[in-house]
């Protein structure tokens, strides 16, 4: 059977991985750090899928974020989707060359659908995913482009619709208000969209605990949780979390790191 | 053991590799020369994108040309992932008809979406028979990661192991030297390095 997945995001920002609160983002370390206290290479045998989101304020480099892609994905063998202001053919291509299996793409689903036609069609739509972050203003959810600084005039609902149009392969669904709380996916919302989204649907923002993952896993529309959150979920959080989630019945894959081990 | 990966100019390359290098293969080259091609004691053909688009790829850089001479006649063993394993099919409806390389006989066709979420993303188990070279020292059932919203059919066994989507269709085949798996082994952790191992040291 097709299983559900749990998905560890990355958030990039000039230089170094963030720990980010509402969009607001903190420092906490670079590359080295996150091999050197986090065994990053060790923990992938415990993950489903990585995504990488380049979150650099203002002027995004993406020759730069490339290369850390790069550094990062030796080793690891489980999907990587990188992503954050592709603006063109050319950003998606130096991020599939540098070891991108995905891109995950958010402000072009708004400002230029025509630039996401081209990457569906050279790519095919299975490596496209469509990142939405929305967060509730008056009572009603609106949806943010460009890292969260910019609202649309659309409803969530209306934007969702808007996606499914563009043939993109998934929806990767992030409530602003909740992103780094540790509080809990926005449960209400996602189990409302997830009965209309036809996509497989990843939802984020919010998971603190391994009670959230599960909160998220059971909701029917829901094909793969994500966490973003680096202090609770990195060193052994997110392993054990799996195993016991696979323990009480949770179909997700059956990973084994000492096994890989013995591959080399 | 020098493996070429052939590099028709689309999607990731690099994550298999670097399987490649993680399970030990010393000689791995991406290229799309006869030269290379003709060198190599294995050949893989990945593959991200549509189909149509990488045939059209392919015949451009006269690889159609080239894999017929070095897979069929000197027959020269292969591995097509993904795309790479639909490309060695007869056909594809993506976009429009487009035919494949013809090495193996199956046709590739869309899933059915007013059935079932397109495209089929994640990891999936797969029903592997006994005496599969690939599958040596793989469990039944095991999971690999697909991402695809095309599948390979076929009305002949093609040695095959299977996978269920809401039907069931060909999650890898073993045609003599000549194999594709749908799933891809590089994103699969050790399932999928187990794999990779088994096509270079059987094939």
């Amino acid at each position: 059977m097709l299983r559900k997945r749990i998905i560890f995001t990355l958030v990039y920002s000039d230089g170094y991985f963030m720990q980010s609160r509402n969009f607001r983002l903190q420092k906490v370390g670079n590359l080295i750090w996150l091999e050197k206290y986090y065994q990053f290479q060790k923990i992938a045998f415990s993950i489903d899928e990585l995504i990488v989101v380049n979150a650099t304020r203002n002027k995004k480099s993406i020759t730069e974020f490339a290369n850390v892609i790069t550094n990062l994905v030796k080793d690891v063998f489980i999907p990587i989707t990188a992503g954050g202001g592709i603006k063109s053919m050319d950003d998606a291509k130096l991020l599939f060359n540098s070891g991108a299996d995905k891109i995950v793409v958010n402000s072009i689903l708004y400002n230029d659908t025509e630039l996401v036609d081209n990457l569906v069609y050279k790519y095919g739509s299975q490596s496209i995913v469509g990142s939405v972050d929305y967060k509730k203003l008056n009572n009603c959810n609106s949806v943010f482009i460009k890292d969260g600084s910019y609202v649309i005039p659309m409803t969530l609902e209306s934007y969702i619709k808007h996606l499914e149009e563009l043939n993109i392969g998934e929806v990767y669904l992030n409530s602003i208000d909740k992103d780094g709380t540790g509080f809990g996916y926005d449960l209400d919302v996602i189990s409302q969209l997830s009965k209309y989204i036809t996509k497989p649907l990843i939802i984020a923002g919010g998971a603190g605990n391994e009670l959230h993952l599960k909160e998220g896993l059971k909701i029917n529309g829901v094909s793969a949780v994500a966490t973003a959150n680096l202090f609770n979920f990195v060193g052994d959080g997110l392993i054990k979390a799996r195993e016991s989630l696979i323990k009480i019945g949770f179909a997700l894959p059956l990973w084994d790191f000492e096994q890989a081990e013995r591959q080399k | 053991m020098k493996v070429v990966i052939v590099d028709y100019g689309m999607g990731n390359l690099r994550s298999i590799s670097s399987a490649l290098s993680y399970i030990g293969v010393d000689d791995i080259v991406v290229s799309s020369s006869y030269l290379d091609l003709s060198k190599a004691d294995k050949l893989i053909l990945p593959g991200v994108g549509s189909f149509k688009n990488a045939m059209s790829q392919i015949k451009l850089k006269m690889l159609n040309v080239y894999l017929n001479e070095i897979v069929i006649v000197k027959r020269k063993p292969i591995l097509g992932i993904c795309l790479g394993m639909q490309l060695m099919g007869l056909s594809s409806t993506e976009e429009s008809y487009t035919e494949g390389l013809k090495f193996v006989n199956g046709t590739v066709t869309k899933f059915d979406e007013t059935l079932m979420t397109v495209p089929h993303v994640g990891f999936n188990q797969i029903r592997i028979q006994d005496n599969l070279k690939l599958f040596e020292g793989i469990s039944d059932n095991s999971d690999f990661y697909f991402t695809h919203s095309f599948r390979m059919l076929s009305n002949e066994k093609l040695n095959q192991s299977e996978c269920d989507y809401n039907g069931n269709f060909i999650a890898s085949f073993e045609v003599g030297h000549i194999a594709g798996v749908q799933f891809h082994p590089e994103l699969s952790q050790h399932n999928g390095l187990k794999l990779l191992k088994n096509f270079i040291k059987n094939f």
